[in-house]
């Protein structure tokens, strides 16, 4: 599974979006008001999928879902 | 007091979440106690208890919502829709920052702060939603209904064991006489099926063992009772003053005349063996409402369905009533669904409104033997006609809480 992927099952499975909904460039809160908790939920599971963990302050520069990909790329997360 | 007038009504009750299916099954004495299926309860005393049915057939809440929240936040969410859509309510022509949100329950959350308890001992820290801090506190229903329905105005939640909510509903109709909101949503909600809190609820010593036969466990005034049948739901009821009232034409169901409570001051569980702070109540409510003993058509009981309890209600009734208590009846119908706990003064406001609308007094089941100390008119087992004009309930709590409520027909 691409890190893309797992990073869209994760957002499905919190925020009862589709993978098309997923505007990759825009702020997951203006896309669908995501709010600072759901953003640490989000987080947790994908330690808990991809084995990567990502700081607080790494965790406050992530807003969109390409942000996202590019932090979890960084530490190494390949699967 | 001012009157302050009900005109909406929320149900989310293990005896239907509809309000016409409550009441028929409430005005019939049918019993929804069940044996507890959602967790393994065999080595629990009491195994047995009211569970709400069908609450995703109403529920007005997302799925991504209900992943934050706790069932007794759902059924809070549901119970003020209904409430709202029976009081007819158009908020967007309210003043939504003088809409006031007026909550109670016992317990808090337990079912969602249970499961991540358990992961955060298994899993370790990450394990534990980071929704948990925010679901199951007490006041999480009020912030629910507050974030859904952006209403802002003053607000509180009241943590009071059994007299919760009509603690709550009380301190919601002054808070209007006060003219600090427009209007208030105020009532209760519980979700005590889960295992820790049966267990907590277990050690207090008040809940049946009648496990064997779920329907006929929960007697209050029965000389073989042992105790009340915890149950599930929400109760949610509309406060408005009188001038707002008259203004929008609105439908009353009853107007809340009085309010007293008082408290024992003698046990951790138990009320006082003399009854004496519960009269004391009753008489501040009569007093509140400009009533005599006299006036009062329905007493709407606490029926906690143990021995002391039942016997110190009767003692505390008679200390006020003496001969006009012959008069007037009184029932548990909480009997029928199950005891709510932080939520059952919300229920006995609502059952009490719609028995004075319908002029149907909703029976106390299970009564084969009523217990002769408790020299009560009671309506045991099957509902009767009777026109009530003046209804008081009550609520009592451990720590010793005695709350008295008058209701008048409008």
């Amino acid at each position: 599974m691409k890190v893309e992927n797992a990073v869209k099952e994760i957002l499905n499975k919190v925020l009862d979006v589709k993978p098309e909904e997923i505007q990759p460039d825009k702020s997951l809160e203006e896309s669908f008001g995501v709010d600072s908790t759901e953003m640490v939920e989000i987080l947790i599971g994908l330690k808990k999928a991809l084995g990567v963990n990502i700081g607080d302050n790494e965790l406050k520069k992530a807003h969109t879902f390409n942000e996202i990909v590019a932090i979890l790329k960084s530490k190494g997360a390949l699967i | 007091m001012n009157k302050i007038s009900i005109t909406g009504i929320g149900i989310v009750s293990p005896s239907g979440i509809d309000k016409r299916k409550f009441w028929s099954n409430v005005k019939a004495g049918r019993s929804a106690i069940e044996r507890i299926t959602r967790f393994d309860s065999s080595k629990y005393t009491s195994q047995i208890a009211g569970h709400v049915h069908e609450l995703d057939a109403y529920s007005n809440v997302s799925s991504r919502l209900l992943k934050k929240i706790d069932m007794f936040s759902h059924m809070g969410l549901v119970g003020t829709e209904l409430a709202l859509q029976d009081a007819g309510l158009d908020l967007e022509k309210e003043n939504l920052d003088r809409a006031g949100i007026f909550m109670g329950n016992a317990l808090g959350g337990w079912l969602f702060a249970e499961t991540e308890l358990r992961d955060l001992y298994i899993e370790g820290r990450e394990g534990v939603s980071p929704f948990a801090a925010s679901a199951w506190f007490p006041a999480a229903p009020q912030g629910q209904i507050s974030i859904k329905y952006k209403m802002k105005g003053y607000s509180k939640t009241v943590v009071a064991d059994r007299a919760s909510s009509l603690q709550a509903i009380a301190y919601g109709a002054r808070t209007l006489n006060r003219g600090k909101n427009d209007f208030i949503v105020a009532g209760g909600m519980e979700a005590p099926v889960t295992p820790y809190a049966l267990l907590c609820c277990q050690t207090s010593g008040m809940l049946t063992q009648k496990n064997d036969t779920p329907k006929t466990a929960y007697r209050p005034y029965d000389i073989s009772r042992d105790g009340y049948a915890i149950a599930e739901g929400a109760g949610i009821v509309i406060l408005e003053p009188q001038d707002r009232v008259k203004n929008r034409n609105a439908h009353v169901y009853a107007n809340i005349i009085g309010y007293g409570t008082t408290t024992d001051g003698v046990d951790r569980i138990h009320p006082a063996m003399d009854g004496a702070g519960l009269a004391s109540a009753i008489k501040i409510a009569l007093k509140n409402a400009g009533l005599s003993p006299n006036d009062i058509d329905y007493i709407c009981l606490d029926g906690a369905g143990t021995k002391t309890g039942d016997i110190t209600e009767a003692m505390g009734i008679n200390a006020v009533f003496n001969g006009a208590s012959k008069r007037m009846i009184a029932s548990a119908p909480k009997s029928i669904f199950g005891n709510m706990l932080g939520a059952t003064g919300a229920l006995d406001v609502i059952t009490t409104v719609l028995a004075m609308e319908h002029g149907i007094v909703p029976p106390t089941i299970n009564v084969d033997n009523k217990d002769p100390e408790c020299d009560i008119n009671l309506c045991a087992n099957t509902a009767v006609e009777r026109i009530i004009n003046n209804a008081l309930i009550i609520n009592r709590g451990r720590g010793g809480i005695n709350c008295a409520l008058v209701l008048q027909k409008p």
